[in-house]
């Protein structure tokens, strides 16, 4: 994507030297393409906290000393974006029975996620844990592990079909 | 003694016959009206699908009843009589009373702590973009 725009935007440049746009295109559109990576390297890091630190350091190595000036920035931003969902919407009872809502705050296989990974308040993480712990004993979440179970069963049906 | 409000939930196998559905269903709520209980909710979600196996079975039809009472022997009467039979593969009860008076707590907790605070008045965006879209035209006529 980043390359045919880079050449859109060169080909109207192009024109005024013929034969010197083909040597010229190449380079800028390799050029583009690597900046574009770079940036796409860059978004994927702040959403997650460890690959923001990790990454952060070593592709922006230039702004060595700068990383501590962005990552004020950025650690504003995780502030911001970590906020306990329970909390915005107010809810002073989690409800055992909304599957729903439990199923965000558990792993594929049943296991509640740390409250590091989804920013929700200790008083709330608290109670999220009893309603999801009620909802296992109604089979309306999985135990921990049990995915495995349901997952075994369907493989040996599927070849006799 | 207080009153105490109770969640019951029961899966009963998918293959189950109607009537035999509509029995579990009756003894429930005649147990709940013979101990003095009182149902407050009864739903039925339908069948669903068990988030693991449950009596070598995949799916339910769930059973959900909300009852209040000032008894405990109907909440053990219930659960004796749920795990009799047969067409039932699991059941729970929860006692709701103490999260729901937390709950409550809270949420006019809440309320004052909103009602001391002065309300602002919500700024009102709307009369400020027609003067803005007004300006501009004019502008462009004068130029």
């Amino acid at each position: 994507m980043a390359e045919e725009q880079k050449q859109g935007q060169t080909t109207p440049a192009a024109p005024p030297r013929a034969e010197g746009a083909p040597s010229g295109a190449p380079s800028s559109g390799h050029g583009g393409g690597h900046s574009g990576h770079a940036g796409q390297g860059g978004h994927s890091g702040p959403p997650r906290r460890e690959g923001g630190r990790e990454g952060g350091p070593r592709r922006e190595g230039g702004p060595g000393g700068g990383p501590g000036g962005p990552r004020r920035g950025k650690r504003q931003y995780f502030r911001k974006k970590k906020v306990c969902k329970f909390c915005v919407e107010k809810m002073d009872l989690i409800d055992y029975k909304r599957a729903d809502i439990l199923s965000q705050f558990v792993q594929e296989r049943g296991k509640i996620l740390p409250r590091r990974m989804t920013g929700v308040c200790a008083r709330h993480q608290r109670w999220l844990g009893v309603a999801i712990k009620r909802a296992r004993n109604i089979a309306l979440l999985p135990f921990a592990g049990s995915a495995a179970g349901s997952t075994a069963p369907k493989a040996v049906e599927a070849p006799k079909s | 003694m207080e009153e105490r409000l109770y969640d019951l939930i029961f899966i009963v196998r998918p293959a189950t016959p109607e009537d035999e559905i509509k029995k579990v269903v009756s003894s429930v709520e005649h147990a709940c009206t013979e101990k003095g209980g009182k149902i407050e909710k009864a739903e039925h979600w339908g069948t669903r699908k068990l988030a693991y196996k449950v009596a070598k079975h995949r799916e339910g039809m769930y059973y959900y009843h909300q009852i209040r009472t000032n008894h405990g022997e109907l909440i053990t009467e219930l659960e004796r009589r749920l795990r009799v039979q047969d067409s039932v593969i699991k059941y729970m009860t929860i006692r709701l009373d103490e999260d729901l008076k937390r709950q409550k707590k809270l949420t006019d907790k809440r309320e004052k702590r909103a009602a001391r605070r002065p309300r602002r008045p919500a700024a009102t965006p709307a009369p400020a973009a027609p003067i803005a879209a007004a300006p501009a035209p004019e502008q462009q006529a004068a130029s």
